[in-house]
């Protein structure tokens, strides 16, 4: 039988995963006066998508973009990070924006390393620049140690698996399991407010190269823990629909594509897209930002595309070399310096990585409340609003600040640790634990790859279907019962990714229930059986919600 | 597969396998961290960057091996 720590851990505010999102929360939860106890899957030094740096941070500083903010909030619906945002929180998202960057310039993250508050990349000649270039690459330790100065607790190597509430439906606190050694332990919260910043959801679908599941531009850990979490305890979930992709050097997947400065070009040299021939810090190429089916497309005419820095001048070379170490980008830096590929004379085949969901999640409001009481949410696993790491750190203060007052109206806690759920995934954990290993049984990892071979193929980019949803529902609904009663694990990392492996079956249902009922082409969402897009659902977002043990669809108008 | 320990520097400090984020190193008893699960390594380079004295080095597999041609005249 796994182990569980006899003490609950009683805190006002439990932030789950520390990552821009949580750290935020975090810090600003503290600033109220709240208690505050993080708990982080690996360490909130080096967790999550921002692990290594970021050096663009989108928003609107009124001495750069004018007093006018309506440019800005046109830029942002139509920019990379655009197309599914609700409008009130993205104003409130650029109101508050600019004070979030100069915490973070005076906490010690240079905000305006070049000493203005400079704008570059992600942009289209002729339009406003939204996107700060900062120097981030300490950013998350910083922030981790502004909630340590604060009195906030860390409990690293922690995972979330668990969102607890009470016949009311309220949070009363959340399930842990600690991997901090090989056996693994139970750890109980407490909670009344439960902030969930679990991130982006990777490893959903099958990864370019071969076999290596953890090849991802964004953090592999990110396995839609919060989002499942979130749905089982009754949140609602939106934008699911919709597939995302994100795209850079082949293969090597990174993120930064805007932090190169060049131009795609294909195999002879030409240019692909009509933005610019010539490069230069201010304007790298966008093509790829808005034409997202360009790589796609380029390679079934059978041309590869090339990422091609030639061009650059050698002062905006070293700013994209600069650029690239602050993204966290050192260990493609380091293997180009290796190999000896260099920019100035070599260019390198971008193509399109492999959907994931990035806001595409949790449906919040302006106070970054769920519809469950007590429960938060911000951050990549967002679904009705996307500004990356630049949303991360505003709405998480949001909701930091949104939960500490809540905690002020509600002191007493409940007996969280004797709910049923507890008893009922102690039981389950156990099992699992049991199960002889080895051949006998599927480990996590082969129930992963059977995972992304369905959703690959059933609900993919290239070609969606009423017949693909369904037969693929029915997949997915077998391997779910497989994994259920098979899937062994030998000690607590293993348990830990068999849980993440069974939140993203979970999510793998959602995504193609929600998807089944968009009966259009919208995006990669690419419905051979409806090849149209249909303007009346232009702005119509789709929600899922578990009521009474089935999965509720919705549509609503954006607002 | 990646990360690759220089066992000679490794001082056994264990700040590698506090740091990652995929939980990819252990110190199991051993002077120098074990790499547990090196086909969970995203190559972040976290490790690297953490290592006091540069003990660590990524080796990126060759299914990640970038592609590059020269760039046209």
């Amino acid at each position: 039988m796994i182990g569980i720590n006899n003490i609950p851990v009683e805190c006002d505010v439990l932030v789950v995963g520390g990552g821009i999102g949580g750290l935020m929360a975090a810090i600003s939860a503290a600033d109220q006066g709240a208690k505050v106890v993080i708990a982080e899957k690996s360490n909130t030094k080096r967790s999550g998508s921002g692990s290594t740096g970021n050096d663009h941070f989108q928003c609107y500083i009124p001495e750069v973009h004018g007093e006018d903010m309506e440019p800005i909030l046109r830029e942002m619906n139509e920019c990379l990070t655009g197309g599914y945002l609700d409008q009130d929180l993205t104003a409130l998202f650029l109101k508050e924006s600019f004070d979030r960057v100069k915490d973070w310039n005076k906490w010690g993250i240079d905000m305006r390393p070049h000493g203005t508050w400079e704008f570059n990349g992600h942009a289209m000649p002729g339009r406003p620049r939204i996107f700060l270039k900062y120097a981030g690459a300490n950013q998350k330790s910083v922030l981790t140690n502004e909630a340590l100065k604060r009195g906030v607790t860390i409990f690293n190597k922690l995972p979330i698996a668990e969102v607890i509430t009470n016949t009311s439906g309220e949070v009363i606190g959340a399930i842990g399991v600690s991997i901090e050694s090989e056996k693994p332990e139970l750890k109980i919260f407490r909670a009344n407010n439960v902030i969930l910043t679990t991130g982006t959801t990777n490893r959903l679908y099958s990864p370019k190269t071969g076999g290596m599941m953890f090849n991802l531009g964004f953090c592999p850990s990110c396995a839609g823990n919060g989002r499942a979490a979130a749905y089982r305890a009754g949140a609602k979930l939106i934008n699911l629909d919709i597939p995302n992709t994100h795209a850079g050097p082949k293969f090597f997947n990174r993120c930064g594509k805007a932090t190169w400065i060049g131009v795609l070009k294909d195999y002879e040299g030409k240019p692909i897209g009509p933005f610019v021939t010539k490069p230069s810090k201010e304007l790298g190429d966008i093509t790829a930002d808005i034409w997202h089916g360009v790589f796609g497309i380029k390679n079934k005419a059978g041309e590869p595309v090339y990422m091609d820095c030639s061009e650059t001048s050698e002062e905006d070379i070293q700013y994209m070399l600069w650029g690239l170490t602050q993204e966290g980008d050192t260990s493609l830096l380091n293997y180009m310096d290796d190999e000896g590929i260099d920019v100035r004379k070599h260019m390198v085949e971008f193509s399109t990585y492999e959907p994931f969901l990035i806001g595409r999640g949790i449906e919040i409001n302006d106070k970054a409340a769920t519809n469950v009481p007590g429960l938060f949410a911000a951050g990549d696993e967002v679904g009705n609003f996307r500004a990356d790491i630049a949303g991360a750190a505003t709405f998480g203060w949001i909701a930091g600040k949104s939960a500490a007052e809540r905690a002020q109206d509600i002191k007493t806690f409940e007996p969280a640790e004797k709910s049923s759920i507890v008893e009922e995934k102690k039981q389950f954990y156990s099992e699992l634990l049991s199960r002889e290993a080895g051949t006998a049984n599927p480990s996590w990892k082969e129930v992963n790859i059977a995972l992304q071979q369905i959703m690959t193929d059933y609900a993919g980019v290239e070609v969606r279907s009423e017949h693909l949803f369904k037969a693929g529902l029915k997949y997915l609904k077998d391997l779910k019962g497989k994994a259920i009663s098979t899937m062994y694990c030998q000690n607590s990392h293993e348990l830990m990714r068999c849980l993440e492996v069974l939140d993203l079956i979970q999510l793998g249902e959602l995504i193609m229930l929600t998807a089944q009922d968009r009966k259009e082409t919208r995006g990669k969402h690419n419905r051979v059986d409806y090849p149209f897009t249909n303007p009346l659902n232009n702005n119509r977002f789709i929600t899922v919600q578990e009521v009474e043990g089935t999965a509720e669809i919705k549509w609503r108008d954006r607002h | 597969m990646p990360p690759v320990i220089n066992k000679e520097e490794c001082i056994g400090c264990g700040v590698c396998a506090e740091i990652c984020p995929c939980d990819v190193l252990h110190m199991t008893g051993e002077d120098v961290p074990q790499i547990t699960y090196p086909e969970e390594c995203w190559h972040c380079n976290a490790c690297v960057l953490d290592c006091a004295v540069q003990a660590i080095k990524l080796r990126v597999p060759l299914p990640a091996m970038m592609l590059y041609l020269e760039a046209r005249e």
